[in-house]
C-alpha cells in the first residue's frame, strides 16, 4: 500500500486548479467565432402565443438570426423527453403532454422558452430581445395543485384534461385496512414537502459547435451525465447521430441533480451551431436559473399510521399529491413513485404500507430529481409521522424508533425493497451517547431560563441509493439501463488512466477513483488519471446521481481492474517463467507463490506492450479492459441525525445549538470526501427546513427569482456538525460501498422539523420554518408543556 | 467605446471596452482570467470576489471604467508560482472546496477578511463575515475551518502583512 | 403578481372641472409618472409609452390606455396595459369616483380604487419592491393630479 488507498484520508488531487481560478467550467469555453445566444422567456403562466414579430428585432446590431418553436419543427427537432413510464393504479399510461423546446403556439410556465436570439455578443442579443414583439392571449392559469385539480381548471395539455399525469399507487391497501382495523391508536398528519430550487452555483451553460467538414457537432454543456444527454439529444430529439455527436461536460460547479436533465436550451445550441455555422454559447443568469431549472420536492400530503396498545407499528396510510410543473421532465415521473414510496417504510418493521401518488401539471417550472430525490420526501413523512405518534402514546422517541426498527437482514417491505444489511440500533446508540441525550432535560431548562425554547428531533433516514439494478428498474417503467462502465488504460510505464461514464461535479472522484486504482496496483495517486466526461473518450456511462459513482461506478473501475490483474498475471507468467496459477499479486508486486522471484506492476505493464517474452498465440499484448457493472440490488444507506436547536419566541429565530450525524455508508474510501458530502447534504436539509421555498403568487410569477428574495443557507445560518460513522458493508458490489452523496439532505429537514415542534410543543408549522411562520406559530398555541 | 486601464495580477493592460463592460466581463472576456466566476446577477453570491486596491470587492457589479487606474488582483494573482498562498493551501488542507466554483471568490474574500479582522479568526466571526459568499457544496463547515487555519498561516508567514 | 390600493384626495376645483382635465391627455400625460408619450387614438383610447423604474430593473412600457364606464362629472373607470420587453408586462386599472366636498368646504373630493398587475422580470427582481413602488406611483400621479387641477 502506497497510503493512498482505501480508507486513507488523501487530500483531493482535484483541487489546486480550482484554488488557483484554472478549472475549466462551461462558461470558461470559447471557442473560435462563437455566436451569442439568449432565451426569449414567457412572462406569463399560461398564454396562447398569436403572432411573434421579429423584424425589428432582426435590424438590431450584431443579430445573427432568431428562431422560434417553427423553426425546429421544420427541422424535424423533436420535443424534450420524459424518460420513466409510470402507469397509474388504472393500468393506463401516464399522460406526458409534448415538450417542444421552444414553444409552438402555447406557454405554460413564466420563463418557458419562446424564441432564441444569436448575436455577435450577449449584450446585442439581449438589446435585440427587447425588440421582439409577442401577441399573447393570456389564459387563466393553474398555479397550485389545488387550482389545477378544481373542475373548470385551465387545461394545461389536452392529454391530460383533469391536469392529471398519473393516479398511482404501491402496497397492499386490503391489507392496510385490515392493520388500521385493529389499530389501538392512529396517528394522523398533514405535510407539505416545500418546492425548492437546487440552485448549483455554477448557472447551467452550453456550447454548441459544428464541424462542416465532418458534419459533426460538439456540444459542451453542465451535465451530470454527458453520455445520456448523448443518448436523448441522438435516439429521440434527433439532433445528430451518436457517432456524429461528442458531448463534453468539463468542470462543472455543482448538480444536485439539476443537471441530469436534457433542457431546451442546450438543444437549441447545439442545433443552432450548424444553422448559423458558428458556435453558440449561452450562459444562463441567475434568475434564469431560477425560472427554467427544474425544482424539486413540492408534495402535499396525509399521512395515517397504525400503531397497537405497545406503541408497535401496524400499518402506514399515505396519499400525495406531487406537483410535476408545466412539463414532464426527463426523470421527472419516477421521483414521487419509484423514489418515493417503496422508502416509506423507513427504518421500521411495518407489515403494511399503502401509497397513493397523484402527479400533477401546474403552470410553474418543471419539478425532477433534487439531491435526495423522493426519498427525502419520504424520509420527512416517515419521520415526522414516528416523532409525532411517539409523542402522542407518550413514548420517547428514539426508543419509539428502536422499538420499531428492522433487526433481521435481508428485510422484504412491503414496497418493493429488500434491505440487504444494515444495524439500525448501532447508529441510534451512538448518535444518543454523541449528542449527549441523556442530558437535553438539564440543556432545556438552562435554555428556558434564557427564555429561549430549546427542542430535539431525530431523524433515522434511510435511502435507497446505487441506483440501479437495470432489470428492476427496467420493470418499474426506466427507459434505460442503470449500470455503469469502466475502462482501464495501464501504460507502457505502469501509469494508469480510468475512463469511467461517472461525473464529478464536487465529488471528488480524481482522488477517491484514484485511491481504489492505488489500493489495487499498489501505485501512487499521482500515477493514476481519471477521465470523464466527455463521450468521445469514455465509450458510454450513466453519469452520476442517486449517489451511485462510488457504488456502481466503482465497482465497474473494481471489475475491470480484475480483468487487469488476471492479464498482468499471465504477462507475470511469462515473465518469471511459472503458471498464471502460481503468480501472486499484493503490495504492486508479482510473484512465484514459494519462491523469491518478482516482479513490479511497472515492468509487467512494459513487458506488456512490448511483447517479448510471449507470442500473439499465447497472449494478447496490451494491458487495457473494460468492465459494466450493472448492480444487483439498490444499497441501503441509513443513519441517525439528532438536531438540537433553540428559539427565540420573542423574534421566531431559529440557532441551531448541535447536529450530530451517525451515517452507516458501508466501507468507505476516503472518510474527509464522505464527512464533505454529509456537511454538504446537511446544509441543504436545513435550507429547505429553516429558510428555502419557492414561491408562485396566484398569477403564476415566480417571486423568489433571485438570491434576494430566494434564501440560500448562508455560513452564518448553519452550525458545525458532529459526524460520526458505523459500517456494515453492502453485500450487493465488490467494494461494500453504500453511498454518501443525499444522506444529509434526507436526513435534515425531518430532524429539524421534528426538534422546532418540540421545543414550541406542538406541530403546527411548515417548512420553511422561517423566524415569521414561527413567531406565528408560537403565538397561535400555548406550549405543549404549558398545557399539561 | 471607453479606454480602461487596470493593473491586474500585476501587468497593466488597456483595452477599449463598451461602456457598460462589467469588471467581471473585462477580466473573463477581455483578459481570459476564467478563475473569477459569475453566480449571480445581483450582487449575493460573491463568486466573482477580486481585490480592488487591496480590498474585495464584487466585480459583477462594478463598471470597468468605474475603477479604471486601479490595481487588481484576482484568484490567478495570488500563488506565487506553484506557491499557494497559504489561504489556498488551507482550503486544500481542510478540504473546503468541492465543486470549486464559489472557490475563487470564498478565498478572495478570506483574505480580505484577514486584512480587515486579522490573523486571529473565530468561527463566529468568519460565518459571520461569509454573509456575501455563498456556496452550496460544502455546508460551511470546512470553508470556516479552513479559513481559520488559513488566517493563522498567513499571520505565520508573514503574508498577512503584505 | 397582483396589487390594490385605495385613496383620496381633496381637490380645490369642482367636479365639473376636475372632470375635464381627467380628460384631457395633456393633464394626463404630465400626471403619470414616466409618462413620455400619451396619444388619442379614438373617443376613449390612448397609446401610451411609459418608463418605469421597479428596483434594479428599468423599463419602458408600451401599451394602451382605456377610459370606460363615463359618468361625468362623477367618475370613470381608467384601465391600461403595456409591455415592457424583457422586463415583462404591466396592467391595471383604477375606479375614479368625484365626490361632493365635505360640508363647508369647496372642490370635491376624488377617490381611487387601483388594481395593477405585473410580470416577467419584475415581478422576479422586484417582487418585494413592487407594493412600495405602485402606491408611490399612484401617489405621485394623484399629486400630480392636484397640483395640475390647483394650477387652474
Amino acid at each position: 500500500m502506497s497510503g493512498t488507498g482505501i480508507g486513507a484520508r488523501v487530500l483531493r488531487k482535484e483541487d489546486f486548479r480550482f484554488i488557483t481560478g484554472k478549472g475549466q467550467f462551461t462558461d470558461d469555453v470559447n471557442r473560435y467565432g462563437q455566436a451569442h445566444a439568449v432565451f426569449l422567456r414567457s412572462p406569463h403562466a399560461h398564454a396562447e402565443i398569436l403572432g411573434i414579430k421579429l423584424d425589428a428585432a432582426r435590424a438590431m446590431p450584431g443579430v445573427i438570426d432568431i428562431f422560434t418553436g417553427d423553426d425546429l419543427a421544420a427541422d424535424k427537432i423533436g420535443g424534450l423527453i420524459c424518460g420513466w413510464m409510470i402507469h397509474s393504479k388504472d393500468g393506463t399510461p401516464m399522460k406526458a403532454g409534448a415538450h417542444p423546446a421552444l414553444a409552438q403556439g402555447k406557454v405554460r410556465y413564466v420563463g418557458d422558452h419562446v424564441a432564441v436570439i444569436i448575436a455577435e455578443t450577449q449584450a446585442q442579443a439581449r438589446d435585440a430581445m427587447e425588440r421582439i414583439v409577442v401577441d399573447y392571449k393570456v389564459l387563466k392559469p393553474g398555479v397550485s395543485m389545488a387550482d389545477a385539480v378544481k373542475s373548470g381548471a385551465p387545461v394545461l395539455h389536452e392529454v391530460a384534461p383533469d391536469n392529471t399525469v398519473y393516479n398511482w399507487a404501491l402496497g397492499d391497501e386490503a391489507a392496510t385496512q385490515a392493520a388500521f382495523a385493529k389499530a389501538a391508536h392512529v396517528t394522523k398528519l398533514d405535510l407539505v414537502n416545500n418546492r425548492l430550487v437546487p440552485n448549483p452555483m455554477e448557472p447551467r451553460a452550453a456550447v454548441g459547435d459544428w464541424d462542416s467538414g465532418q458534419d459533426a457537432f460538439t456540444l459542451y454543456t453542465t451535465s451530470q451525465n454527458p453520455h445520456v444527454a448523448r443518448l436523448v439529444l441522438s435516439a429521440f430529439i434527433g439532433i445528430a447521430p451518436e457517432h456524429k455527436l461528442r458531448v463534453i461536460a468539463p468542470d462543472v460547479g455543482g448538480g444536485f441533480g439539476s443537471k441530469i436533465f436534457i433542457y431546451a436550451e442546450e438543444t437549441v445550441c447545439v442545433w443552432a451551431a450548424k444553422k448559423i455555422g458558428r458556435p453558440v454559447k449561452w450562459v444562463a443568469d441567475r434568475t434564469e436559473a431560477f425560472l427554467s431549472d427544474a425544482h424539486g420536492r413540492d408534495h402535499v400530503t396525509h399521512a395515517e399510521m397504525a400503531l397497537d396498545a405497545s406503541g408497535k407499528i401496524l400499518g402506514l396510510r399515505v396519499k400525495t399529491q406531487a406537483n410535476l410543473g408545466a412539463y414532464l421532465s426527463t426523470f421527472s415521473s419516477s421521483v414521487p413513485t419509484y423514489l418515493y414510496a417503496p422508502l416509506l417504510s423507513g427504518q421500521y418493521d411495518i407489515p403494511a404500507i399503502y401509497v397513493e401518488v397523484d402527479g400533477l401539471y401546474t403552470n410553474t417550472a418543471p419539478v425532477d430529481a433534487y439531491r435526495g430525490a423522493g426519498r427525502p420526501e419520504a424520509t420527512f413523512v416517515i419521520e415526522r409521522m414516528v416523532e409525532v405518534a411517539a409523542r402522542e402514546v407518550k413514548q420517547d422517541p428514539a426508543e419509539f424508533r428502536r422499538r420499531n426498527f428492522v433487526r433481521q437482514f435481508p428485510h422484504q417491505t412491503p414496497v418493493i425493497m429488500c434491505y440487504d444489511a444494515g444495524d439500525y440500533d448501532a447508529a441510534l446508540t451512538k448518535a444518543l451517547e454523541m449528542s449527549d441525550y441523556k442530558n437535553i432535560g438539564a440543556r432545556k431548562a438552562e435554555s428556558a431560563k434564557k427564555g429561549l425554547l430549546r427542542g430535539i428531533g431525530f431523524s433515522a433516514y434511510i435511502e435507497a441509493c446505487g441506483i440501479a439494478p437495470s432489470a428492476a428498474v427496467g420493470s418499474l417503467g426506466a427507459g434505460v439501463g442503470l449500470w455503469e462502465s469502466a475502462e482501464v488504460r495501464v501504460n507502457p510505464v505502469g501509469t494508469v488512466e480510468i475512463l469511467t461514464g461517472s461525473h464529478s461535479h464536487g465529488q471528488g472522484h480524481e482522488t477517491t477513483f484514484a485511491q481504489l486504482v492505488s489500493e489495487r496496483l499498489g501505485i501512487s495517486i499521482d500515477n493514476v488519471s481519471i477521465v470523464h466526461g466527455d463521450t468521445d473518450k469514455v465509450q458510454m456511462g450513466m453519469g452520476t446521481y442517486g449517489s451511485r459513482s462510488g457504488a456502481v461506478g466503482m465497482s465497474a473501475i473494481s471489475k475491470a481492474l480484475d480483468k487487469i490483474e488476471a492479464k498482468a498475471k499471465k504477462v507475470a507468467g511469462f515473465v518469471l517463467e511459472a503458471s498464471p496459477d502460481d503468480i501472486e499479486f499484493k503490495d504492486g508486486k508479482f510473484s512465484v507463490r514459494g519462491t523469491d522471484k518478482e516482479i513490479d506492476f511497472a515492468s509487467v505493464a512494459l513487458q506488456a506492450y512490448i511483447a517479448h517474452k510471449f507470442n500473439g498465440q499465447e497472449l494478447e499484448p496490451g494491458l487495457k479492459e473494460s468492465a459494466f457493472w450493472d448492480p444487483t440490488n439498490f444499497t441501503f444507506p441509513a443513519g441517525v441525525h439528532i438536531c438540537e436547536l433553540e428559539i427565540d419566541p420573542a423574534t421566531g429565530v431559529t440557532r441551531i445549538d448541535r447536529w450530530t450525524a451517525v451515517d452507516d455508508f458501508g466501507n468507505v474510501i476516503n472518510p474527509m470526501i464522505v464527512e464533505g458530502q454529509v456537511h454538504g447534504g446537511i446544509a441543504q436539509g436545513v435550507g429547505q427546513a429553516l429558510l428555502e421555498g419557492a414561491v408562485y403568487d396566484s398569477s403564476g410569477q415566480l417571486v423568489t427569482a433571485s438570491y434576494m428574495d430566494y434564501s440560500m443557507p448562508r455560513a452564518g445560518d448553519l452550525p458545525s456538525y458532529d459526524v460520526g460513522m458505523t459500517q456494515t458493508a453492502c453485500p450487493s458490489n465488490p467494494l461494500g460501498i453504500k453511498g454518501c452523496g443525499e444522506a444529509g439532505a434526507i436526513a435534515a429537514p425531518p430532524a429539524v422539523m421534528n426538534a422546532i415542534t418540540d421545543a414550541i410543543g406542538h406541530e403546527g408549522i411548515a417548512m420553511p420554518a422561517t423566524p415569521l411562520a414561527l413567531w406565528r406559530a408560537i403565538q397561535k398555541t400555548a406550549p405543549r408543556a404549558a398545557a399539561e | 467605446m471607453a479606454s480602461v486601464t487596470l493593473n491586474v495580477n500585476g501587468k497593466s493592460v488597456t483595452r477599449g471596452v463598451d461602456a457598460r463592460t462589467l469588471l467581471v466581463e473585462f477580466l473573463r472576456e477581455h483578459m481570459r482570467l476564467t478563475g473569477t466566476h459569475v453566480g449571480c446577477d445581483t450582487t449575493q453570491c460573491g463568486c466573482c470576489t477580486v481585490h480592488v486596491n487591496g480590498e474585495a470587492m464584487k466585480s459583477c457589479t462594478l463598471l470597468a471604467v468605474a475603477v479604471d487606474g486601479a490595481t487588481i488582483t484576482t484568484i490567478e494573482g495570488l500563488a506565487k508560482g506553484q506557491d499557494l498562498h497559504p489561504m489556498q493551501a488551507a482550503f486544500r488542507e481542510h478540504h473546503g472546496l468541492q465543486c470549486g466554483f464559489c472557490t475563487p471568490g470564498m478565498i478572495m474574500s478570506a483574505v480580505d477578511m484577514v486584512r480587515r479582522k486579522g490573523t486571529d479568526l473565530d468561527d463566529k466571526t468568519i460565518r459571520e463575515e461569509l454573509e456575501g459568499n455563498i456556496c452550496r457544496c460544502t455546508g460551511y463547515h470546512n470553508i470556516v475551518k479552513a479559513i481559520h487555519y488559513g488566517a493563522e498561516a498567513m499571520g505565520k508567514t508573514g503574508t498577512a502583512a503584505e | 403578481m397582483a396589487m390594490t390600493m385605495t385613496g383620496e384626495v381633496a381637490l380645490s376645483a369642482s367636479r365639473e372641472t376636475v372632470w375635464v382635465k381627467l380628460n384631457d391627455p395633456a393633464v394626463l400625460k404630465a400626471c403619470i409618472p414616466g409618462c413620455e408619450t400619451l396619444d388619442k387614438t379614438s373617443d376613449t383610447g390612448f397609446s401610451a409609452v411609459v418608463k418605469l423604474k421597479i428596483g434594479p430593473v428599468s423599463a419602458t412600457f408600451k401599451g394602451s390606455v382605456e377610459l370606460s364606464d363615463l359618468d361625468p362629472p362623477n367618475g370613470y373607470r381608467i384601465s391600461g396595459q403595456g409591455e415592457g420587453g424583457v422586463a415583462g408586462f404591466a396592467k391595471g386599472g383604477a375606479t375614479v369616483r368625484l365626490l361632493p366636498p365635505a360640508e363647508g368646504n369647496d372642490g370635491c373630493i376624488l377617490s381611487y380604487d387601483v388594481e395593477a398587475n405585473v410580470g416577467g422580470k419584475i415581478a422576479q427582481l422586484g417582487a418585494r419592491l413592487i407594493d412600495g413602488v405602485a402606491k408611490k406611483t399612484a401617489d405621485q400621479f394623484f399629486n400630480n393630479f392636484a397640483e395640475a387641477v390647483k394650477a387652474g
